[in-house]
């Protein structure tokens, strides 16, 4: 279970980005994150396995203090917490095996992970994901010479290897067109309903967080202004969220 | 490293693999359809065999007795290659990983262990030394530019007159005599400039020069313009041919054909550098009028346009920002060029440096350095803001009529100006166009000799000997400025510097070392090295290193500010350290840029090593001016080929090779 309390951020410019934050996710949930571009969702995301340092509040990860961890300790948490990225974030003159085989880095012998070494284990684990996301053909290809939606699958891929609890997902479709979109959706879901991995996942379009989510936040300038089923947006949620001016868009 | 696993074949032709390799190196690899593979391995045997004997021969290089045999050590080496290759052929054709590092490693090894005894490589030098180059050194610290008087005033001192420019007492100029303003027999204060101005003359009139002479050239070497031409095809390439040619012939070097024939000073040094900079600038012309764009042609003739409003409205708006660009860019290398084109043709600071050196005035010397460095970084910064604001260009259109250039002031001060400049240009470059059609009377024969290469088995042997030693002085020189430049070029990334006042400065040191070092020629800096670690090749590949040491830290630091964060970030989150961060985000976006830019380095080095045996740095450009000094015309042309052969030859691959990478 993941609680974040009273979470703040303040960027050294001044920017605020987070204000005063609470709310947990279950297991086995999967939480959308909405809001506008410039609302705080990555940063909110970001906060959680501290890619970014809270200015203040606590995150309890499975009531670890994660914002009190020291760094031998963040590492361990975070190999347990699986992160996809709108920009797929790949080294892209890397092999795609290279790639997902990094996501193993928290678990393997550091001195022998310099030297690209990986057990053989790792490497069948590596392939076998690549095959759950239909990509086992191209393991071997580099990251660049992919369509979008691959690499999007190779970053999943990654995010497997690190066998996670919970995968955050950062506007993981914002890059995609709408087809592909879906699909990768779908395998989140898959991931959420086979293998128990609770999934939070900041999203663009209402129309999928209905579809994929089981439940909903919603912040605004950094504030949390909605927490609840998809269903509950109803237009006047959606005008608090979004802004008077908006319009409902979907995408297929 | 993981191509192997590609195969998912299984085969027992493992040992038949094996043998095949065991008996020619690379066989197994092209038996079991790993053709490249096969073809690299062979072909690296055989160059690896070829350049282990060629230093066995001509220097004794890894001669070791063995048991009282003679023999050579590196064959052993080359042995263990073999072996490798013979492993290699049995673990592909059983589908395994093979250590192709190992591969890779074993040849490098020998490449360099030869180059490094080559080139007469004595790091140690640099230490045991040190209390010699530290008269250099402390000549740059105190270059001679300012004296103090008896009364303690400073001044200008007799070597800044030389350098910059002086006023002299002399007879007056005839015309104010003529007109009663002064007496006949009173002196007058005549400025004499000095090499520094002459310098600055001479790459600015031979960049104009070359203007007049690469414009109408480049629409023949332009595919689109002489397709449309009778025998355009032959055109074409004859016309390509010409300027690769001439091009791959450096200025210094062409200067030692052209003091022939218009004798030493500014105007041959202003020939050698027009001859170079309008082969240049052709071919880049030519590219630029190869990508115009054909809509706005078809365009404005549809709108009822004749020809020459077709070429006034569609084709030159479209060709002269980009001519433009690249003039300035070749205005920025011909000053540089024009600091050592002195070298051999006279003229310019180049000479200047070259008889302080001989005299032993390293203050002198010193303080022509600086005033290089000043002048070239003045040219660089004026160069690259004019061609950003040509390439950009006005976003927002002066809504002013336009007038004729005539009514406004403004453009007649500035085409006073420029007339001016030229004529005072033309005056320092001491431009004679009758010399040019009056050579000396052995003109005629030098050329003939010249051209008609000699190929005698005995002088091309000696040639392609110090051809080669050169080319090693180049991966040398890169090598030692390469590996230098790897920890400066971090302290000059911005992304990771900027933080706190002290990076900051660090930075701007860091950039503005790499900014003053990059200003000088490596044909300036061999004197110091000469004088530090003695006369010869590791000289000169020492002051290679200083300049490769800035040009390639400065691509280093760029290649290192585009670093992408995604990946950084996307490591860490899985849980990994620091380390493993920088081995699986940064390394692999880092290393195939650096290696790149690596192996483009040596190749410009290659090119620039030709010349810097002018100043005592060995390798071919000693035999060049051998050859050149005895009026050996003919050799000169032999080592000229060779030269043309291997810039070409080395251009091709490296090309190839960093296509490949990126």
């Amino acid at each position: 279970m993941l609680r974040v309390e009273h979470l703040s951020k303040v960027y050294p410019n001044g920017t605020v980005a987070l204000k005063d934050v609470s709310f947990s996710v279950q297991d086995g949930e999967f939480l959308a994150v909405i809001g506008l571009s410039g609302s705080g969702k990555s940063t909110l995301l970001r906060c959680i396995n501290r890619l970014i340092e809270p200015t203040s509040g606590k995150i309890f990860w499975n009531d670890i203090d994660v914002t009190a961890a020291p760094s031998s300790e963040l590492r361990m948490i975070r190999r347990q917490i699986g992160m996809v990225f709108q920009q797929f974030n790949l080294v892209k003159r890397s092999p795609v095996i290279t790639n997902v085989l990094s996501g193993r880095l928290g678990y393997v012998n550091p001195a022998q992970s310099l030297f690209n070494y990986f057990s053989p284990a790792d490497r069948e684990r590596a392939l076998n994901n690549l095959d759950r996301l239909g990509l086992r053909d191209k393991a071997y290809v580099r990251a660049d010479s992919l369509s979008g939606g691959q690499q999007q699958r190779v970053g999943i891929a990654r995010a497997l290897m690190q066998e996670p609890k919970l995968i955050l997902a950062d506007e993981p479709v914002a890059s995609l067109d709408p087809v592909l979109s879906h699909s990768i959706m779908k395998y989140l879901e898959q991931l959420n309903k086979e293998d128990k991995i609770t999934v939070l996942c900041s999203l663009h379009f209402l129309d999928l967080v209905h579809r994929y989510a089981t439940r909903a936040i919603a912040l605004k300038d950094g504030q949390l202004v909605f927490e609840g089923l998809p269903k509950a947006i109803d237009d006047a949620q959606f005008k608090a969220i979004y802004g008077q001016e908006a319009e409902r868009v979907s995408i297929i | 490293m993981d191509t192997a696993a590609i195969l998912p074949t299984r085969s027992n032709h493992a040992p038949l693999a094996s043998a095949l390799s065991l008996l020619a190196p690379g066989a197994g690899q092209f038996f079991i359809k790993q053709r490249m593979r096969g073809a690299a391995i062979l072909l690296t045997t055989l160059a690896v065999a070829y350049l282990i004997y060629w230093a066995d021969d001509n220097f004794r290089i890894g001669q070791t007795v063995l048991a009282g045999v003679t023999t050579n050590w590196l064959w052993l080496a080359l042995a263990c290659f073999w072996l490798w290759n013979i492993f290699d052929a049995y673990r592909h054709a059983r589908g395994l990983l093979s250590y192709s590092v190992i591969g890779f490693l074993i040849p490098l090894f020998i490449v360099y262990a030869i180059g490094w005894q080559v080139t007469d490589a004595k790091l140690e030098r640099l230490v045991t030394r040190a209390s010699d180059a530290q008269t250099v050194f402390t000549a740059i610290l105190h270059p001679d530019l300012f004296t103090t008087d008896d009364q303690g005033n400073v001044k200008p001192s007799e070597n800044f007159g030389d350098i910059i420019g002086k006023i002299v007492d002399g007879p007056a100029p005839a015309i104010l005599v003529q007109t009663g303003v002064v007496r006949a027999d009173s002196t007058f204060p005549n400025l004499v400039t000095g090499k520094l101005i002459e310098t600055i003359a001479l790459g600015l009139m031979a960049t104009i020069f070359s203007v007049v002479f690469a414009v109408p050239l480049s629409f023949f070497a332009a595919h689109n313009i002489t397709s449309r031409m009778p025998g355009g095809t032959i055109i074409y390439y004859a016309m390509r041919t010409f300027l690769n040619i001439v091009r791959a012939i450096d200025t210094v070097i062409w200067g030692l054909v052209i003091i022939v024939w218009v004798g030493l000073g500014p105007f041959a040094g202003m020939i050698a550098l027009l001859i170079h900079s309008t082969a240049a600038l052709g071919k880049l012309y030519s590219e630029e009028v190869e990508h115009i764009d054909a809509g706005p042609i078809e365009a404005v003739t549809a709108s009822g346009a004749n020809l020459l409003q077709v070429i006034r409205y569609a084709v030159v708006p479209q060709i002269v920002p980009p001519f433009l660009a690249y003039t300035l860019l070749r205005w920025d290398i011909n000053m540089r060029s024009a600091t050592i084109v002195g070298f051999v043709a006279g003229g310019g600071i180049g000479f200047f440096v070259l008889e302080t050196i001989r005299k032993g005035g390293y203050e002198q010397y010193a303080a022509a350095l600086w005033a290089v460095a000043i002048v070239i970084i003045s040219v660089d910064y004026v160069s690259a803001k004019w061609r950003e604001r040509i390439l950009i260009g006005d976003t927002q259109v002066k809504l002013i009529t336009p007038q004729p250039f005539y009514k406004s002031p403004r453009q007649i001060l500035y085409l006073v100006f420029g007339l001016l400049v030229f004529v005072v240009g033309w005056n320092l470059t001491q431009i004679d166009l009758k010399k040019l059609l009056d050579p000396g009377p052995t003109f005629g024969r030098l050329v003939s000799d010249f051209v008609s290469i000699d190929l005698t088995p005995s002088l091309v042997e000696t040639v392609w000997k110090q051809m080669l030693l050169t080319i090693f002085q180049a991966l040398i020189a890169t090598t030692l400025g390469g590996l230098m430049a790897i920890p400066f070029s971090f302290l000059a990334a911005r992304n990771l510097t900027g933080r706190s006042v002290l990076s900051i400065w660090i930075y701007y040191i860091t950039r503005g070392l790499f900014n003053i070092l990059r200003s000088i020629e490596a044909l300036l800096y061999v004197a110091i090295f000469v004088f530090w670690v003695g006369i010869g090749p590791f000289a000169g590949a020492l002051a290679l290193a200083v300049t490769t040491f800035a040009l390639i830290g400065k691509l280093f630091s760029e290649a290192i500010e585009n670093i992408d964060a995604g990946p950084m970030e996307a490591i860490t989150a899985t849980g990994a350290n620091t380390l493993q961060t920088i081995a699986y985000a940064i390394l692999p976006q880092i290393i195939p840029p650096f290696v790149s830019y690596a192996i483009y380095q040596w190749d410009i080095n290659v090119r620039i090593a030709t010349i810097v045996g002018f100043a005592g740095g060995g390798g071919i450009g000693l035999l060049l001016l051998q050859y050149s000094g005895q009026l050996q015309y003919h050799k000169v042309g032999t080592v000229v080929a060779m030269i043309v052969v291997t810039v070409a030859l080395m251009d091709f691959a490296s090309a190839k090779i960093r296509e490949r990478m990126v």
